[in-house]
């Protein structure tokens, strides 16, 4: 399987808000931890939440860095309608066929060099993660509602439209970080210039709105464009850092959700109004959504200290070279208090990089950081299993145990 | 009448809060043209300033249709404290944030007063005006105020975007370049800030048809705005399009979001496809007369400072390029040349000596006729006039 289709991004975000309600740790607060006085709020229970869920599940605990073995099985416990498909993707990609080049057809423009740069990235070898859980949740919830055997066209047409948000933000991105490469090709800035990437990531935008506003439903439009909201509310959450210590897992959580879960949450949502009148059906999408695009988000964030770069198709210590402090760092910090100063100067002094690095394999951030993504994907089966049984349905069960096991 | 007193006529005209003329369609009036009258005079631009905060008073909205709400957000607020350590840069950034902040008070905001006007020009749609009049201020509906913020948003966004500069293009006079880099970063953020408001707004207008017009418009203007950036180039030598093709381009860069806006301006108020095609037509036609206008002003205005620029993608250019043949021209460009460097007064000369401004003029004249046709399906109204008089300000030169 290709590269990184894997990749979203690093950072993103999450917040309680009105449109996007639930977890930011799953769980309350609990008793004091180590720095008991240095430390309150949301980072102090997500720690907490760990030390007390270790204790209660003892054997997920015990997942190795690189195999996420246990973390499957228990998972998979919750899987129990019939057919077993063992590619979830296989399932999801039976709707997905001429996917890349229905997109190109929105991107018909005459300018052949514009065309060219916006079609840069559907070239048909990224692995379709956001397209894929669309059409299933879609599926899983035309079954759910009357049994129906069909996607409609308008929700096939939602996991296009989210695949060109995604990508118009990967633009976006990719200019704003002055990245080199991704997927294993040089980026759009890199080849054709930050002027033109801008406009091509501007034209992806603009051909997926129309898009949507073709599927005439007022209600989709609205879902969707929270998206684009969300997305650039993360991007402004990354800029800044959080001075406060307390705040500074809340704040990466809340910019998690927003830069990569609520992409996966709201196109869940919107398939499934488009399937479903029963507005429970679309808050079990919605959650499914969010928690397994934090869940991803988080692994996407443990790969860039443990994978290397030519599995991941760009470069790795990523964030760290952003100066950005993700799950992994937060918590190597509770370990390691001396991080503190490197993150408050975004790790730009020389040396901070590979300082920082050291200290988060020398820690068990990697470790406490997949075991909070765990946390997500029980989350989103525990939301999936409300619907009826469906081949689908376990589908995206399974995809939720991919996201945590994937090593690129 | 300049075209800056037209408008804070027409701003005033707009914020009279008497009721929707119910008027009889079609008008019965002698066809409009331009030079057939000429525009009245009215007002003194000294009192611009004064006359712009009166006239927001009797509106009661701000004319700057950014909405408080985008402006005084964290995101924005935020950006406004980066921008400054952009100061001493050369990032086109801090060029066009000036023009929005300093301008404020004179900023034409052109695309969004055309909306509200042709918005109040048209009226309640007859079909089922009855049930919808509740949230009509001064003629025009709050539906469509909202069109004319998106409206100016979208424009905004991209004029952020274009000014995105290349680092591997950077002069050492442009500044550090890791600070370029954050302008680039800035730029890019506000830009997206500002379409995700536009997209934000426009769901809220829950009506899928007008979502769909103006997505389609974005996505004229940014394939407008990247042949704009591409075709400037280094080393004066211009495309070599005609004139065609020229209105081909400028329509996506300059004509679109205008003319689908009024559309969409139209489909607000259930009006039928035919006054929505007429609105497109005003908005298509003035934007470009507009735009030929203010390409013209290099070559027709009394004292030009001799040395400043003008772009060879401009109509009188083209136009003089169109009538003189290809070979010729690059010969032009190459006498007006020295070390390298274009001598624009020289240049302008040629230029001037051809043909190219007076059918420039005819070209910016003929839009201004076909704009000024389209209204004539309009009920006369306060609200017309105004439109016809700004055609009449882009379309007079003397």
């Amino acid at each position: 399987m290709a590269s990184c289709w894997w990749r979203w991004r690093r950072g993103c975000a999450w917040r309680p808000a009105a449109r996007s309600p639930g977890p930011g740790a799953p769980g309350g607060a609990g008793t004091p931890g180590p720095r008991a006085a240095a430390r309150a709020g949301a980072q102090m229970s997500c720690f907490n939440l760990m030390k007390s869920l270790k204790s209660a599940f003892p054997t997920m605990y015990h997942i190795s860095r690189f195999h996420h073995t246990t973390s499957a099985v228990c998972c998979r416990s919750k899987a129990q309608s019939g057919e077993k498909y063992t590619d979830p993707f296989k399932l999801g990609l039976r709707d997905l066929k001429g996917l890349y080049k229905d997109i190109r057809k929105e991107l018909f423009i005459s300018t052949t060099e514009l065309k060219e740069m916006s079609e840069y990235y559907f070239d048909g070898k990224g692995k379709a993660f956001r397209p894929v859980i669309v059409v299933l949740m879609a599926r899983a919830c035309n079954i759910h509602h009357d049994n129906s055997r069909d996607v409609q066209a308008s929700q096939r047409a939602v996991a296009l439209i989210t695949e060109m948000i995604h990508t118009a933000s990967l633009v976006h991105d990719d200019v704003i970080d002055d990245a080199s490469s991704r997927r294993g090709k040089h980026t759009v800035n890199k080849i054709w210039g930050e002027k033109k990437a801008v406009l091509a990531g501007d034209l992806i935008l603009s051909a997926a709105s129309v898009a949507l506003a073709r599927i005439g439903n007022a209600a989709v439009i609205s879902i969707l464009t929270q998206v684009i909201e969300d997305l650039v509310r993360g991007e402004f959450l990354q800029l800044g850092s959080k001075e406060n210590e307390n705040e500074r897992f809340a704040h990466y959580l809340e910019k998690t959700f927003k830069k990569t879960a609520s992409l996966i949450a709201n196109s869940c949502k919107a398939v499934s109004v488009l399937g479903c009148p029963d507005p429970t059906v679309h808050e079990i999408a919605y959650q499914y959504g969010k928690n397994v695009g934090i869940a991803f988000q988080l692994i996407d964030d443990v790969l860039d200290f443990t994978s290397c770069s030519d599995q991941m198709g760009k470069p790795t210590s990523a964030d760290l070279k952003l100066g950005l402090a993700t799950g992994p760092v937060l918590f190597a910090c509770q370990q390691f208090p001396e991080m503190n100063a490197m993150i408050m100067r975004r790790f730009n002094l020389p040396g901070d990089v590979d300082r920082a690095r050291q200290y988060v394999l020398q820690s068990d951030g990697v470790q406490q950081t997949t075991y909070l993504a765990q946390r997500y994907c029980h989350e989103a089966v525990k939301a999936i299993s409300k619907l009826r049984p469906s081949p689908e349905r376990d589908a995206l069960i399974q995809l939720s145990e991919m996201v945590l096991t994937r090593d690129k | 009448m300049n075209l800056r007193q037209q408008l804070w006529r027409v701003r005033r005209c707009l914020g009279a809060a008497a009721p929707p003329r119910r008027l009889s369609w079609p008008p019965a009036r002698a066809p409009l043209s331009v030079g057939s009258r000429r525009a009245q005079s009215s007002g003194s631009p000294t009192h611009w300033n004064q006359v712009v905060s009166e006239a927001e008073k009797i509106v009661g909205y701000p004319t700057s249709f950014m909405s408080l709400r985008c402006l005084l957000s964290d995101e924005l607020s935020n950006i406004a404290m980066q921008v400054r350590k952009l100061v001493g840069t050369r990032h086109p950034l801090l060029t066009t944030a000036r023009g929005l902040v300093h301008d404020s008070r004179n900023n034409l905001q052109l695309r969004g007063l055309v909306v509200l006007l042709i918005s109040k020009a048209a009226g309640p749609s007859q079909v089922n005006a009855s049930c919808q009049n509740y949230d009509m201020v001064s003629g025009i509906y709050s539906c469509q105020r909202s069109l004319a913020e998106i409206t100016e948003l979208i424009h905004t966004a991209l004029l952020v975007h274009r000014g995105i500069v290349n680092l591997s293009e950077l002069q050492s006079s442009d500044g550090p370049l890791k600070d370029m880099q954050f302008g680039n970063k800035i730029a890019i953020l506000s830009g997206d800030f500002l379409l995700a408001n536009a997209c934000n707004g426009l769901a809220l207008l829950q009506n899928t048809k007008v979502v769909e017009l103006l997505a389609s418009a974005l996505m004229d203007l940014v394939q407008g705005v990247y042949h704009e950036n591409s075709s400037a180039k280094e080393n004066h030598i211009t495309d070599d399009i005609g004139i065609s093709a020229w209105k081909e381009k400028t329509f996506l860069s300059h004509g679109a979001l205008l003319a689908k806006s009024c559309q969409a301006a139209m489909e607000l108020a259930k009006h039928g496809a035919e006054v929505q095609e007429m609105a497109f037509q005003y908005g298509k036609h003035m934007a470009m007369s507009h735009k030929i206008n203010s390409d013209l002003q290099p070559f027709v205005k009394e004292k030009t400072s001799d040395s400043v620029a003008f772009s060879l993608n401009s109509a009188p250019v083209v136009l003089h390029q169109e009538f003189l043949g290809r070979d010729l021209w690059i010969k032009q460009i190459g006498e007006a040349q020295e070390k390298g460097k274009l001598d624009y007064m020289k240049l302008r000369e040629t230029i001037k000596a051809g043909k190219g401004v007076t059918s420039a003029i005819d070209l910016c004249r003929y839009h201004g006729n076909k704009a000024l046709a389209a209204l004539e399906s309009f009920p006369p109204s306060e609200a017309r006039s105004a439109l016809e008089n700004i055609v009449f300000a882009v379309t007079r030169f003397s």
